[in-house]
């Protein structure tokens, strides 16, 4: 409107000057004009009323002033048709700006739809990318024509692109094909597999009949192939130390022709079960390789009609087993039969036949002697190997184990000793059960490099030789000792083969009086038990025995006034007192020793075997005659019997199970009529002739001698010489290959020695010889004489000398 | 331990079994204080039947006893570690004596080879060798070996053995009592033989220097002793303590004399008899008899001790009283030995040193070491 306006007032502007519009005055002037001019009109009618002016000139004033509205009125109206003029003018030019905007609208749309499907198209990913293709020259290289010649796009990459896509998707095409044919192979092949594998399982059934129908004929034969099949059967189901054993000693056999045979007994259902718990306990899951090997082998035990029998037997045996606890022992033993390899026929003399088990808990092997009872014959093993009585566990973790009983148990014929364990090679072996080696490969390779170290150390040592090398001494050695006992008990010279040496060809003067077994100690800790048996008697004795000291000593201190005569006596009293305690404790024997030197009978009487109780009425008839004599000959048998206690104080093992004997030499003197004995006691211990036997002195004449002045503690040092001699000098000249036979030549040089002293008691005003010599040829007497003396040094040592198989008294002739 | 079934020497076995019977019958022939400026007994020199002279040390061997009551069994067990060792004889030594005194004193040793020998005693103290490989690290700085007789057409009797030697360092001279029934005298610088005593009908035992009037005394196996002076070589005075007894036993010989510190007194051992003498007076004051045979006897002030083939050390009194018996651990001691301050030490057999204190006491046992 106001455009429309302002266009008028343009309009009329621009109309103003032109001539049409000229004449007619616009509306707003003549509104203008008539406004003011009505004012004009107004104010002369105002001023005729203010000035009371006569109404006539009202009415032309009136009338002109309508004149003015009419004006006005005409004015009005050309204006407003003057604005419905422009209104239509305004709606004419609006349609066509309309139509225009909408247009443009459209095309913005437009555009904005291009522009987006434009990102769409540029946003589009493509798979292509992603595949793994053939790189371009290999496919330039090795694709074929046919794709290659292709032409799908103008655009050259594009095209190669394509190109390689397609020659990858007919590789793939063609792959896909050789898989299925290879699958189809697979197939035939699996059935092919399956066939072959029930042919392979009916082959054991057929394999069996086979070998049963071959029995006859290997027993005809006499080859014992089945045997040893089953023996190897059995082998691989021992336990690692027995295997050892078993191997190392199959293995000495065929390698050196060693004489020995093995089995291996148990059953062997057992040992499968055992293993199959072991694997699974150890394991934690089932072993289903190590149980169906197992059950594989298993059937072939069922046909066995020997074993089948042994079965109802076996199922007591096994709880006895569980009773046993920690003695739990593998149900598979092996025996080893030891034959003499001297003897000159091959398989003649069985010497020994050994029993090994394996315990378990303990992990120990313990040997036995199969077939021997309880009994001293089954100790010949013990002490094989210094320190070694089989009696307390070898290693420390077995002893933990077992905790406070600390001693193996002594009732079992088997005991664990340290070379059994050496030939079982404990020492190297781990504590798992083989089967598990095998599948844990990873650590087991270590172990087992271990394990093959330790046994090449382990025959590097020669642990089987040696082990039967001394086994079978000690069997001879034994043998031969029981022989010369057997003839020492008959109260015979032992026989002596070899006449090499001095005492060999000296007939003894002297006679075996006797020879008793003061019984061997099978172990000191049983005698323990007994000694705590009679708790009454065992303190008084010791009691009464330091009085009897003590009494000694008062009555010497009571002598005289002297200068510490109590003082004295305490620390011998409780020396005499410690002595019975060890005596009681160690020998059995010596507690009768005790209990006659505590009831103070005659010296004779002392440490006499109960076969000479007889004597007792005389020694009572001592007592009377000649008091004088007990004192020293208390002291005496005391002495020996202390130096006994230090050895068994200083080593027990090496008196396990010793034997003891008492052997009497007697020789009637013709000079004095006396009965001269000489007393020893000899302990020969398990390792005879290893270990000499020991001989303890004591020399007194016979009860019938009543002179007072022939104490023989004054010849302490003869008899100390004798025991030096015996014990030790002589053994050096004992030759080696008769060294079983060590008792009997000791026995003999003890008669020898026994002899000349003798000899020399009686003879000894002629002390001292001297030879001269006359040489016929010469007129006169050469000159120089050499003298002979039979007794030499401080200790008076005497002389003996040995000239063409025959000894005499002194040197130098 | 010689090996188990691993490492099984059979032969080293047996003969560490001998070995060890060995030690058990080793005899203890002669212990002797070492002198020394410390008033307190320091180290005793032992001679043994394998030959070998070793020096032991008293406070070592009582500090390694074990505490407790059964400490002297204990300790017999056990062969001591020596301080120094010598092998100085073939066969047994039979006696060792100290030449003077302080630091150049000799060690003089004789045995069952003839042998006297001499070694330094601060050379063997002070030895650096290890106590193991110590045996002939030392030579003598003496070597006497006694002559051999004639026998016709020139054969050469065996050397006789010494069986006892006696010092006078003042005449510079030892004297042996030796296996040829002779007695020697010995010049110490020239280690030649000065003067032979004979007349003995036997092999000597025991000799005695009287360095107051110049005498030597013998004790011999035809059971008599005799003076001898040194002079003149001539026997002065023949002792012979069975001879009014009418006792002649078995075994009567003169094993063992002893003088005391006055040098009036003798105390003479035959057989089982103990025969005390005056010798200004020349009589037989007292006659004490033993149980058993008496192998070395020494004077304590107005005391006698005395050991023998038992294992009692015995007191007596000048006239033959017992004044006490103490146990010993050698079962037969030849040896007796009384320090200045009372400490006794007793050899004999079995290889067994006893050292008894002056109160009666055992101040420590050991075995003594072997070759």
């Amino acid at each position: 409107m106001e455009d429309g306006e302002i266009e008028e007032g343009m309009v009329v502007e621009e109309s103003s000057p032109a001539p049409p519009r000229k004449p007619e005055k616009s509306p707003y002037d003549m509104l203008k004009e008539s406004k003011a001019s009505v004012e004009e009109i107004v104010t002369k009618i105002l001023s005729i009323k203010n000035e009371n002016k006569p109404k006539s000139q009202l009415r032309e004033q009136v009338t002109q002033m309508f004149l003015h509205f009419v004006t006005l009125r005409q004015a009005n109206r050309i204006i407003l048709l003057e604005e419905d003029k422009v209104k239509a003018e305004t709606e004419r030019a609006k349609a066509p700006v309309d139509f225009t905007t909408l247009q443009l609208h459209n095309l913005m749309y437009e555009k904005s739809h291009y522009l987006k499907a434009i990102k769409t198209c540029k946003d589009f990913k493509s798979k292509y990318p992603d595949i793994e293709l053939v790189p371009e020259d290999e496919f330039l290289r090795d694709a074929p024509e046919e794709i290659k010649g292709l032409n799908l796009s103008d655009d050259s990459s594009h095209n190669l692109m394509l190109k390689r896509l397609n020659y990858e998707l007919f590789q793939r095409k063609e792959l896909c094909k050789l898989l299925e044919k290879l699958e189809q192979q697979k197939k035939s092949l699996l059935e092919v597999i399956a066939n072959r594998k029930k042919f392979l399982s009916s082959l054991p059934s057929h394999l069996k009949s086979l070998k049963k129908a071959s029995l006859p004929v290997q027993n005809q034969l006499g080859v014992l192939h089945t045997k040893k099949l089953k023996q190897h059967h059995l082998a691989e189901l021992l336990p690692p130390p027995l295997y050892v054993i078993y191997s190392q000693f199959m293995a000495q056999k065929e390698a050196f022709g060693e004489d020995v045979d093995l089995e291996i007994i148990g059953s062997m259902k057992d040992a499968q079960a055992l293993a199959r718990q072991q694997a699974n306990k150890d394991n934690g899951l089932p072993t289903s390789i190590e149980s169906s090997r197992l059950e594989d082998d298993g059937p072939d035990e069922e046909d066995d009609g020997q074993r089948r029998r042994k079965r109802p037997k076996r199922v007591p045996s096994k709880e006895s087993i569980d009773q046993a606890g920690v003695y739990q022992v593998h149900p598979l033993k092996i025996i080893l039969h030891i034959f003499d390899d001297e003897a000159s026929d091959p398989r003649s003399t069985k010497l020994i036949t050994l029993k090994f088990e394996y315990l378990l808990k303990l992990n120990v092997v313990c040997v036995g002697i199969e077939g021997s009872t309880e009994g001293p014959e089954s100790n010949i093993l013990c002490n094989l190997f210094p320190d070694d009585t089989g009696l307390d566990l070898p290693h420390q973790s077995a002893k933990l184990f077992v905790g406070d009983a600390a001693m193996f148990d002594e009732k079992r014929i088997s005991r664990p000793y340290k070379w059994a364990q050496h030939l079982a090679g404990i020492d190297f072996l781990p504590e798992v059960s083989p089967l598990l080696n095998s599948h844990e490969t990873s650590n087991g390779e270590t172990k087992s490099d271990a394990v093959i170290s330790g046994l090449a150390l382990y025959r590097q040592q020669n642990r089987v030789q040696t082990v039967m090398q001394r086994i079978r001494s000690r069997k001879k050695a034994d043998l031969a000792l029981a022989e010369q006992l057997d003839s020492l008990m008959k109260l015979k010279w032992p026989s002596l083969n070899c006449k090499s040496v001095p005492w060999a060809s000296h007939s003894p003067l002297c006679s075996l009086h006797s020879w008793s077994s003061v019984g061997s100690k099978v172990n000191e800790a049983s005698s323990q038990p007994v000694a705590d048996a009679e708790p009454v008697q065992e303190p008084m004795d010791v009691d009464l025995d330091g009085r009897s000291g003590m009494s000694k000593e008062e009555l010497e201190g009571l002598r005289e006034d002297g200068e510490l005569p109590s003082l004295l006596s305490a620390p011998s009293v409780t020396i005499d007192a410690k002595l019975t305690l060890l005596k009681e404790s160690s020998l059995n024997h010596s507690k009768q020793l005790a209990l006659t030197s505590k009831s103070i009978l005659s010296p004779v009487s002392k440490g006499k075997s109960p076969s000479f109780i007889k004597r007792d009425d005389d020694s009572d008839f001592i007592l009377e005659t000649d008091s004088d004599l007990d004192e020293p000959t208390e002291t005496e048998t005391e002495n020996s019997a202390s130096t006994q206690c230090y050895e068994i104080a200083e080593k027990s093992w090496v008196d396990y199970c010793i034997k003891e004997f008492i052997l009497l030499l007697t020789r009637k003197m013709d000079t004095s009529g006396r009965n001269m004995k000489l007393e020893a006691k000899v302990k020969i211990s398990m390792e005879y002739p290893l270990r000499p036997p020991l001989f303890s002195l004591n020399l007194y004449s016979s009860p019938l001698d009543n002179s007072s002045e022939n104490d023989y503690s004054e010849w302490q040092n003869e008899v100390r010489a004798m025991e030096a001699e015996v014990n030790l000098h002589m053994l050096k000249m004992v030759p080696p290959d008769v060294e079983n036979y060590t008792l009997s030549h000791q026995v003999y040089c003890l008669a020898m020695l026994f002899d000349y002293y003798m000899d020399e008691a009686t003879s000894s005003s002629e002390k001292r010889k001297s030879s001269s010599v006359i040489d016929v040829g010469l007129c006169k007497p050469v000159s120089g004489k050499l003298l002979a003396r039979s007794f030499r040094g401080r200790d008076r040592r005497k002389m003996i000398s040995w000239k063409d198989m025959e000894c005499t008294i002194g040197y130098p002739f | 331990m010689c090996g188990d079934a691993t490492n099984w020497d059979e032969e080293a076995y047996r003969e560490s079994i001998l070995r060890e019977r060995e030690i058990q019958t080793l005899t203890v022939f002669r212990t002797v204080w070492a002198p020394s400026l410390n008033p307190n007994p320091e180290c005793v020199v032992v001679a043994s039947s394998d030959g070998s002279i070793a020096s032991y040390s008293i406070s070592s061997c009582v500090s390694k006893l074990p505490i407790g009551f059964c400490s002297v069994r204990a300790q017999r067990l056990l062969p001591a570690e020596p301080e120094g060792f010598l092998e100085g004889h073939d066969g047994p030594a039979y006696d060792v004596k100290f030449y003077g005194n302080g630091e150049d004193s000799l060690l003089l040793s004789c045995g069952d080879d003839g042998k006297i020998k001499g070694w330094r005693w601060k050379e063997f103290t002070e030895s650096e060798v290890p106590i193991t490989f110590q045996g002939n690290h030392m030579k003598p700085v003496l070597d006497l070996v006694n002559p051999q007789h004639k026998g016709p057409w020139g054969a050469l009797s065996p050397i006789p053995e010494n069986n006892a030697i006696a010092v006078d360092p003042q005449g510079g001279s030892i004297f042996s009592a030796a296996g040829d029934s002779c007695a020697y005298c010995w010049d110490v610088e020239k280690g030649e033989i000065k003067m032979v005593f004979k007349g003995h009908l036997d092999y000597l035992h025991c000799i005695l220097a009287r360095a107051s009037s110049n005498q030597i005394i013998t004790g011999s196996e035809d059971g008599t002793a005799r003076i001898w002076d040194c002079k003149s070589g001539k026997c002065i005075k023949v002792i012979d303590p069975l001879k009014d007894k009418k006792l002649k036993g078995l075994f009567s010989c003169v094993s063992c004399i002893a003088l005391d510190t006055s040098e009036s007194w003798l105390a003479c051992g035959s057989g089982r008899n103990l025969s005390v003498w005056n010798l200004p007076a020349s009589e037989c004051i007292s006659t004490i008899s033993n149980r058993a045979s008496i192998q070395d006897v020494v004077f304590d002030d107005n005391q006698i001790l005395a050991v023998g083939a038992d294992p009692v050390l015995n007191r007596f009194d000048m006239n033959g009283t017992t004044l006490s018996q103490i146990q010993c651990a050698p079962q037969s001691a030849f040896s007796v030995s009384l320090h200045p301050s009372g400490v006794t030490a007793i050899g004999g057999y079995g290889g067994l040193v006893d050292v008894i204190s002056q109160f009666g006491s055992h101040l420590c046992t050991f075995r003594s070491h072997c070759v």
